[in-house]
């Protein structure tokens, strides 16, 4: 990996970023790039990685500093800008049109036409298919973007931008959506297009990806530039200057008695509106007192697992118990007496943002707790729901004001600690856990696993979703495999890997050639 | 036989006002806009067709009046839902009822009337009569004689599936719909779009209220869109937005309105004037039960 | 809370000026036209009371509006309620004959049932065949409007009449009057109250709004969102009946043709500008009814016709829901500016 010393390509200087009304996402922060290096940008969430790249990108707009590319200075008005000036950025979340193809989706806003506006279909095909095999991608320019896999989608993405001879590429966490067999593919084209001169930017908080590709990786810390490495330093290094402490890494697990079953899952099957298997014989139990975690690529059953515990669809075979109790075809209020649950996205499934966060808090316990009703259960008490969201201020350490504020002033990770305070408080002999740490920064990261190892050893039974491979193999007992629907292995964490695992979710099938 | 042709006949006239509001709403329907403002947009539009009919004795003028008219009422809208960021909803509700006041206000102010204002003077919308068409039998009496907006509302529909599915502004117009963040970052300003599609929207309208007081009748009175707005949304929203099934679907409603008359020798005027209304019923019956039969399997 | 203040006096008094403009420019004086517009509606005990009883029906379709759309159901049928109420209300005030003690609480209730009866409809297609209320609600407005045309044409028509209108209902239904002071006008405070302890006190009042918030985590939460719907339009068409069943029982105690005009639209933008706020909707219907009384008055001295307040209520409407949104972007731009250049010091 050599590069030719010159002159920075880019120079970011003195750059401030304040949301409304007064979180300072980047303070005064300097870095500059180099013209074909592989240069990643690390941090934990919230500490401004994307915001930089979204400023670079003319996604954002800075308060305050100055760009300059290839010395001039530069002052990009918008996104289309940016990119007819060779900068482009493929984002975190896919940002496609699915119900669209792959050339239709390339070639948007810069189509080939003929009069009338009409779109040149034929040619437009066409010069998809060449810049393809220029860059040598595995795609169909007439696949339905929501037919192709995630990481093929990713690729779209980039082809979009090399389609419009893009020479900066920023990549905002693009290992996110890719199993562990689909990263080293990514990988090997992002090498290849910086030998080919382009210049790779990319953000990501997987200290092991950032050795392993970049030339220099510059840390961000909570807004701040700590400083810019090559990569010869290592991932104890960076965590430090990322977190600004000692880091752990290994397994928090202590070994657990394991009680009775408490949750069962016997042959369930599900099948959607347009008659396509979702779910198919899923068999499986958890204890009280352990951790069962479920892996898998997203969009193989999780969703409909989910949502059939808890009840907003109703599988058409097989049933759920817990305790002993047939909850498949109960109302969700039932199923809310014996378990809690922690959802995916706390914005859109776990609170009411606009509400205080005191009402995010009674939720379900206004239901199964006489404490919090008057009047034979008429009206709320009030004061009650004060104390309350006290106790769980207190008990889980949530940085927040007054209960009576709106839920959306609390950062990201006091968010989820409100959401959990509520669900355990439950205490439920059941937690269903969906990607509970996911935006969460490694401070909090670690809180919610120490809470969720608390409740282990109260001998509660958990299931945990996730798609972190390192959070399921540090918290877990036993990891279970979702492929295409069907439950393709159940092993105790000790007797497996995460290449196996990796491999289990994109194959549904174990390695013949790696022994188990 | 002749039944059937007054029937059919008053099934096309019917439908054109829903038709050519529909395809406007269409359009920024596909862009994620849900303009319910059409209401207003033809009640306004219907107005000043009437003033400049009357005053510049020329139904060219009233017209242009008209899709003039429409054109400030999108203008209002864009102002305050593209560029002020005001829910849709909310501004198109407002901008109906200011429709309303404002056109009952200026019927007042202009003509010293309240109620409706007819006159034998204002100037009419011609039929057109298709030379060879007229004689064939039995279809001729169906196609040829209709008035000219009625055959303007059939280019319009062959104009929107063409601009909607096969040109370049038709893929944009559809990404601003399906992920305008995406159509964004594609280099395409969605706003820009959404103004431009709303401004389309007021020309259809336009024509729509054009329709409906230079027309059907020669008269413009309180109110006279009477619902026709909100037909014509539910339409869009049964047939997911596709310009022949808008079409077919302003069609069955124009029977329905036919019918209506029809049933007037039997019922009493009243209930003949809900049939439109419960036809729209029916058809979201129709349309929603598809939808959940899906849902249930 | 103080924010919404400032917001609506600030929207009022812009779409006044925009007003006095058009004023000017058509040849009227816009201060005299203001004036008479407020003296009025508020310059004598008369003129107040009058708008005390103008602003029923105003803040009643109000009320229904605003709890319908913060609890989730987007009911926009409160012109069909109401009509279906004042209809109920006057075919019981035609051949029921108790003494007013009994009639006057009957009448209301028959009120209430032919509002609930008409949004439960819409309702009931909603939950049986999901059929979206929007529509169903905007085309039950038209059904009823003709059906009580009808209705009041043929078989309640009042053959010494010459145009569409009922007999009067029996006196024992008239609401009573002391001095120039409506008593529907206590019905109406009443009925505040109760939404308003509804919605700030209990349970179903909680669920109701967090349902309205996100419909999905009161689900995932354990709350009965079909029941609550149903709960909820049934409650907000009776509000809205009421509203008709007062206008009959306190005004021309018949129900003639264009009974309510256009109170029950005017409701719902009431709860548009007052943001589903209960208060608010309260203050904004006092308002608008303010506007209305006055307007009659306006136009007897200074000649512009009535129907301008129609259009100065919907620009109020448009600015104060415009500012609302503006307002918000322009304090959060002046708060940025104002970090950044701590940071940088």
């Amino acid at each position: 990996m050599n590069r030719p010393i010159s002159a920075p390509l880019i120079e970011m200087q003195h750059i401030v970023k304040v949301f409304p009304p007064d979180v300072v996402a980047l303070n005064d922060v300097t870095v500059d790039f180099k013209q074909g290096e592989i240069h990643a940008i690390v941090g934990e969430n919230g500490a401004g990685k994307s915001t930089l790249m979204k400023i670079l990108y003319a996604m954002e707009a800075m308060d305050a500093g100055q760009i300059l590319y290839r010395q001039q200075p530069v002052d990009f008005i918008s996104t289309g800008d940016a990119i007819a000036n060779g900068i482009g950025m493929v984002h975190q979340e896919i940002l496609l049109i699915p119900e669209y193809s792959v050339w239709q989706n390339v070639i948007l806003g810069l189509e080939p036409v003929n009069k009338f506006g009409k779109l040149d279909e034929k040619r437009a095909i066409a010069e998809v298919q060449k810049k393809i095999d220029e860059f040598g991608f595995n795609l169909d320019p007439q696949a339905m973007v929501k037919d192709i896999s995630v990481a093929a989608q990713q690729k779209v993405e980039i082809l979009k931008l090399l389609y419009r001879n893009v020479s900066v590429l920023i990549m905002d966490e693009p290992t996110a959506v890719l199993t562990p067999q689909e990263i080293p593919q990514l990988f090997n084209e992002l090498r290849r297009l910086s030998d080919n001169g382009h210049t790779i930017l990319f953000i990501s908080h997987h200290l092991d990806e950032v050795l392993a590709l970049s030339d220099r990786i510059t840390v961000l810390r909570r807004g701040k530039m700590i400083g810019t490495v090559d990569s010869h330093t290592t991932k104890e290094e960076l965590a430090k200057m990322m977190v600004g402490r000692e880091v752990i890494f290994t397994s928090l697990r202590q070994p657990n008695q394991h009680g009775q079953v408490v949750f069962q899952a016997e042959h369930v099957a599900y099948h959607d509106a347009d008659r396509v298997v979702r779910l198919q014989d899923i068999s499986f139990q958890v204890s009280s007192g352990e951790i069962v975690g479920i892996a898998g690529v997203e969009g193989n059953g999780q969703f409909e697992l989910v949502n059939s515990i808890m009840g907003l669809i109703t599988p058409q075979q097989g049933y759920y118990s817990i305790n002993k109790k047939d909850i498949t075809h109960a109302d969700i209020l039932e199923r809310r007496r014996l378990l809690s649950y922690v959802p995916q996205d706390r914005k859109t499934m776990g609170s009411s943002v606009t509400a205080p966060i005191a009402e995010n808090l009674v939720m379900t316990h206004h239901k199964l707790e006489p404490r919090f009703q008057k009047w034979n259960g008429f009206i709320l008490d009030f004061k009650e729901i004060s104390k309350f969201a006290q106790e769980i201020r207190d008990r889980f350490s949530v940085s927040m004001g007054s209960p009576d504020v709106a839920f959306q002033s609390l950062s990201g990770g006091n968010q989820q600690k409100v959401i959990l305070g509520r669900e355990l408080s439950l205490n439920s002999p059941f937690v269903l856990l969906d990607q509970p740490t996911r935006g969460l920064d490694v401070g909090s990261i670690e809180y919610v696993h120490e809470q969720i190892l608390a409740m282990r050893s109260q001998q509660r039974a958990i299931l945990l979703i996730s798609s972190d491979l390192d959070e399921l193999f540090r918290i877990a007992d036993r990891i279970l495999v979702l492929h295409r629907g069907k439950l393709v292995a159940d092993l105790p964490v000790e007797k497996t890997s995460v290449e196996e695992i990796g491999y289990l979710m994109l194959e549904g099938k174990f390695n013949e050639k790696q022994p188990h | 036989m002749s039944i059937l042709i007054g029937l059919l006949n008053g099934m096309i006239t019917g439908a054109t006002p829903i038709l050519l509001a529909a395809l406007g709403g269409t359009m920024t329907y596909y862009a994620g806009i849900f303009n319910i403002a059409m209401e207003g947009m033809m009640l306004v539009s219907a107005f000043f067709a009437v003033i400049g009919s009357y005053y510049y004795q020329s139904w060219i003028v009233g017209i242009v009046f008209a899709i003039l008219g429409a054109l400030v009422m999108a203008l209002i809208f864009i102002l305050f839902s593209v560029k002020l960021k005001t829910d849709e909803f909310i501004t198109g509700i407002a901008l109906n009822l200011f429709a309303l006041g404002a056109t009952t206000y200026m019927l007042r102010q202009i003509f010293g009337v309240k109620g409706a204002f007819a006159d034998p003077s204002i100037v009419s919308i011609p039929n057109i009569s298709i030379p060879v068409v007229r004689d064939i039998p039995v279809l001729g009496q169906i196609v040829s004689g209709h008035n000219l907006l009625v055959y303007v509302g059939l280019l319009a529909t062959i104009a929107s599936s063409f601009l909607v599915f096969k040109t370049r502004f038709g893929l944009r117009l559809r990404a601003a719909g399906y992920n305008a963040d995406c159509l964004n970052t594609s280099g395409v300003q969605s706003d820009h779009i959404r103004t431009v599609l709303v401004l389309l929207c007021g020309v259809l309208c336009g024509l729509a209220g054009a329709f409906l007081s230079l027309g059907y009748v020669t008269l413009f009175s309180e109110n006279m869109s009477a619902g026709k707005g909100w037909i014509s949304l539910a339409a869009i929203i049964l047939v997911n937005g596709n310009p022949w099934g808008i079409a077919l679907i302003s069609l069955i409603f124009g029977f329905s309105d036919g019918f209506g008359l029809l049933l007037q020798q039997y019922l009493p005027s009243q209930f003949t004037s809900m049939v439109p209304y419960i036809a729209t019923l029916f058809a979201l019956f129709i349309y929603s039960s598809r939808k959940r039969k899906e849902f249930l399997s | 809370m103080k924010n919404n203040l400032i917001n609506g006096l600030l929207g009022i008094f812009i779409a006044l000026m925009l007003g006095a403009i058009v004023m000017v420019v058509q040849g009227y004086a816009p201060f005299e036209t203001y004036a008479a517009l407020f003296n009025y509606s508020l310059g004598s005990f008369f003129t107040f009371t009058t708008m005390l009883q103008n602003s029923v029906p105003l803040i009643l379709t109000g009320l229904s509006a605003s709890l319908a759309f913060a609890s989730g159901p987007v009911n926009l049928g409160q012109p069909g309620q109401f009509l279906m109420g004042a209809l109920l209300a006057t075919i019981g005030g035609l051949y029921l004959d108790l003494p007013p003690v009994l009639m006057i609480p009957a009448l209301i209730l028959l009120a209430m049932l032919g509002g609930a009866l008409w949004s439960g409809l819409a309702g009931l297609m909603r939950l049986w065949f999901k059929m979206d209320e929007f529509i169903t609600t905007l085309m039950l407005n038209m059904i009823a409007d003709f059906f009580t045309y009808w209705a009041i044409s043929y078989p309640f028509f009042d053959k010494t009449a010459y145009s569409p209108m009922t007999p009067a209902i029996n006196v024992s239904g008239w609401l009573p009057e002391w001095g120039d002071f409506n008593s529907s006008v206590i019905v109406m405070v009443l009925a505040f109250i109760v939404v308003w302890f509804i919605t700030s006190k209990t349970v179903a009042g909680y669920e109701w709004r967090i349902s309205g918030q996100n419909s999905i985590f009161a689900r995932l939460g354990g709350c009965q969102i079909e029941k609550n719907y149903m709960k909820v339009m049934l409650l907000t068409g009776a509000l809205a009946g009421l509203a008709g069943g007062l206008v009959v029982m306190a005004g021309p105690h018949r129900f003639l043709k264009g009974l309510g005009a256009n109170y029950a639209w005017d409701g719902i933008m009431i709860a548009m500008v007052a943001n589903n706020g209960i208060v608010a909707t309260l203050l904004y219907g006092l308002f608008f009814s303010v506007l209305q009384t006055g307007a009659i008055g306006m136009e007897l001295i200074t000649a512009v016709p009535r129907e301008f307040i129609m259009v100065i209520q919907s620009v109020i409407v448009l600015v104060i829901v415009a500012g609302r949104g503006y307002f918000a972007i322009l304090m959060n731009k002046l708060a940025v500016r104002r970090k950044a250049k701590e940071e940088l010091k």
